[in-house]
């Protein structure tokens, strides 16, 4: 008879003792899934070769980047470029904590201009602004105006406090309080309908276009992006805040020159003209 | 102790393990010190947390309104979701350790299948059965029920990846009582409830115990399936982990702070279970 039992007291050996909760095959494939999710995390890490250019981008680039991003390979084909999209102020953290990027294009000259500050980025260049708009789902016809977002029983989702497109959503939501139009406490009603807040502008524009929010505060390019799930509220121009992208090298960037040509093509005819077909306005 | 041991019959099929530790000696040259790699690795990080912090300055993070409402809402659904876990999943785990089940294998899969989903993708499956256009959750929206957003999504969410663990655990700790006892008392006029409740659970005990343990560690850890079904909402929605998401947007002392909270939590529940099964002789 094997003694499963532990003497009392002795939990070193209570610790190794035979009987176990696990079944031996459930930790080997325990031990199989923990080698391929470690597999998976280094993946990334791996260097390839010298040129590939690493830009992180704001989220609500994604797809303007990603055609630049291939013009810009087709006219430099020893050059490969790889996108890391996220919300602003994540990219932000991630490059003053040691992260390898090339240059950073912000949804917000404040972050830019804080690296900068910082000495981790190179001098910022404006290069696109957005608009912001109110969205909501193609079927979802509750809000028509921006006086429905603070409707009674409307949900609305934000971009968190820290996300550029959240800060713009919150000044927006109060310079339309300011101006008298929407009636006392405006913002503080649009608050409580407010169901999340989520960490970068496309996850918005995600719970709007699933249809489980009633409306999200987006920029307009997101809003094309979407195309026919949502619908797009416009927020009048009086009331909207200005929205301003800003891209600056990094300091310490693997590949400067590929990045200056990255930046000058981003500025150039073709970078623009990329923008604005995205309806990114450019300066 | 004598009479419990012989109630837990031997562990089945475990053949090469019952052997006794090898001696040092005996060891491959070189196995001893690589066996100390991994530790390291695990206590670095865990180490450099509160070195990245002051006592001070934790304390000051840690008492602030919204820490201390991630880390109630965190409490709160993660207790409920263990004890949802363990209600629903203990008659499951039983049934699946007595029960010649037909189709038992491929109910054990889809029971461990949330291990390996990647939760964000538990997370947009639950948002397609419960959200608004959802197959369920069309009609309860219609019977004025809205799921998504709300605390009881992170309970949901908590549940899908955390129950596996228990079941497994439990169904471990069932097949270890031998049906001659469970026999025994209903002989003796013991009603199945009675016989399930004062013979069978009791001797499970250490194994459902480790089973709770477990998949409240994992609903506390949980973040990706939470952040998609039921969204990131300070005092509703806002976990300790969502917090520190948020938090590492703007603020990386607090989001220091609540990791450092979170390590000791999940610590000393780790630490006060083994206490508990040891001061009891019950291995963990």
């Amino acid at each position: 008879m094997s003694a499963p039992l532990a003497p009392p007291g002795r939990c070193a050996h209570a610790a190794a003792s035979p009987v176990r909760v696990r079944p031996p095959r459930a930790l080997a494939r325990a031990a199989l899934a923990a080698a391929s999710a470690l597999a998976l995390a280094a993946a990334p890490a791996g260097c390839r070769d010298g040129s590939t250019l690493r830009v992180f981008a704001a989220s609500s680039l994604t797809e303007s980047f990603t055609e630049i991003g291939r013009d810009f390979e087709s006219a430099h084909p020893d050059v490969t470029v790889e996108f890391v999209f996220a919300g602003s102020q994540t990219l932000k953290t991630q490059i003053e904590h040691g992260a390898r990027a090339d240059f950073f294009a912000s949804a917000d000259t404040a972050l830019t201009a804080a690296l900068h500050r910082a000495g981790l980025l190179e001098t910022p260049r404006r290069f696109a602004q957005n608009a912001l708009v109110i969205v909501a789902p193609h079927d979802e016809m509750r809000i028509r105006e921006p006086a429905d977002l603070a409707a009674p029983g409307v949900s609305v989702v934000l971009a968190g406090p820290g996300v550029p497109a959240g800060r713009y959503a919150s000044d927006a939501l109060g310079r339309m309080e300011a101006s008298g139009r929407f009636g006392d406490g405006f913002a503080a009603r649009v608050r409580a309908n407010v169901v999340s807040e989520e960490p970068n502008v496309r996850a918005v524009l995600a719970k709007v276009a699933l249809g489980e929010a009633d409306a999200g505060i987006v920029y307009l390019t997101d809003a094309a992006a979407a195309g026919a799930k949502v619908r797009t509220i416009t927020i009048p121009r009086d009331w909207a805040v200005a929205t301003e992208y800003a891209v600056g090298i990094c300091r310490r960037a693997p590949h400067p020159s590929a990045a200056r040509a990255f930046v000058d093509h981003l500025l150039g005819p073709e970078g623009r003209a990329r923008l604005l077909e995205h309806r990114f306005e450019v300066p | 102790m004598s009479d419990r041991d012989a109630a837990r019959r031997p562990p089945p099929s475990r053949s090469p393990s019952v052997r006794a530790p090898a001696a040092r000696r005996d060891m491959p040259p070189g196995v001893g010190a690589l066996a100390y790699v991994l530790p390291v690795y695990i206590a670095l990080p865990l180490l450099a947390l509160p070195f990245a912090t002051t006592p001070r300055a934790l304390a000051e993070h840690l008492v602030s309104a919204a820490a201390l409402r991630a880390l109630w809402l965190s409490l709160a659904t993660t207790v409920a979701a263990t004890a949802i876990t363990a209600v629903l999943g203990a008659p499951l785990a039983y049934v699946l350790a007595r029960r010649p089940v037909r189709g038992r294998a491929a109910i054990d899969t889809l029971v461990d299948l949330p291990i390996t989903i990647p939760p964000v993708v538990a997370g947009v499956a639950l948002l397609l059965v419960f959200g608004r256009h959802g197959l369920l959750g069309r009609s309860f929206e219609l019977a004025g029920i809205h799921v998504p957003f709300t605390t009881a999504a992170v309970v949901m969410a908590q549940v899908f990846v955390a129950s596996p663990f228990f079941v497994k655990a439990a169904r471990a700790g069932f097949e270890t009582v031998a049906p001659g006892l469970e026999d025994a008392a209903r002989t003796l006029g013991a009603s199945p409830w009675r016989v399930f409740w004062t013979v069978t659970v009791p001797l499970a005990r250490p194994a459902l115990a480790a089973g709770i343990v477990l998949a409240w560690a994992r609903a506390l850890s949980e973040f990706g399936a939470t952040m998609m079904f039921a969204g990131n909402l300070p005092g509703r929605t806002q976990t300790l982990t969502l917090a520190v998401m948020s938090a590492m947007e703007s603020d990386t002392d607090t989001a220091v702070a609540l990791s450092v909270l979170s390590i000791a939590i999940a610590a000393g529940a780790l630490v006060g279970a083994r206490r508990f099964a040891c001061s009891r002789g019950l291995p963990f």
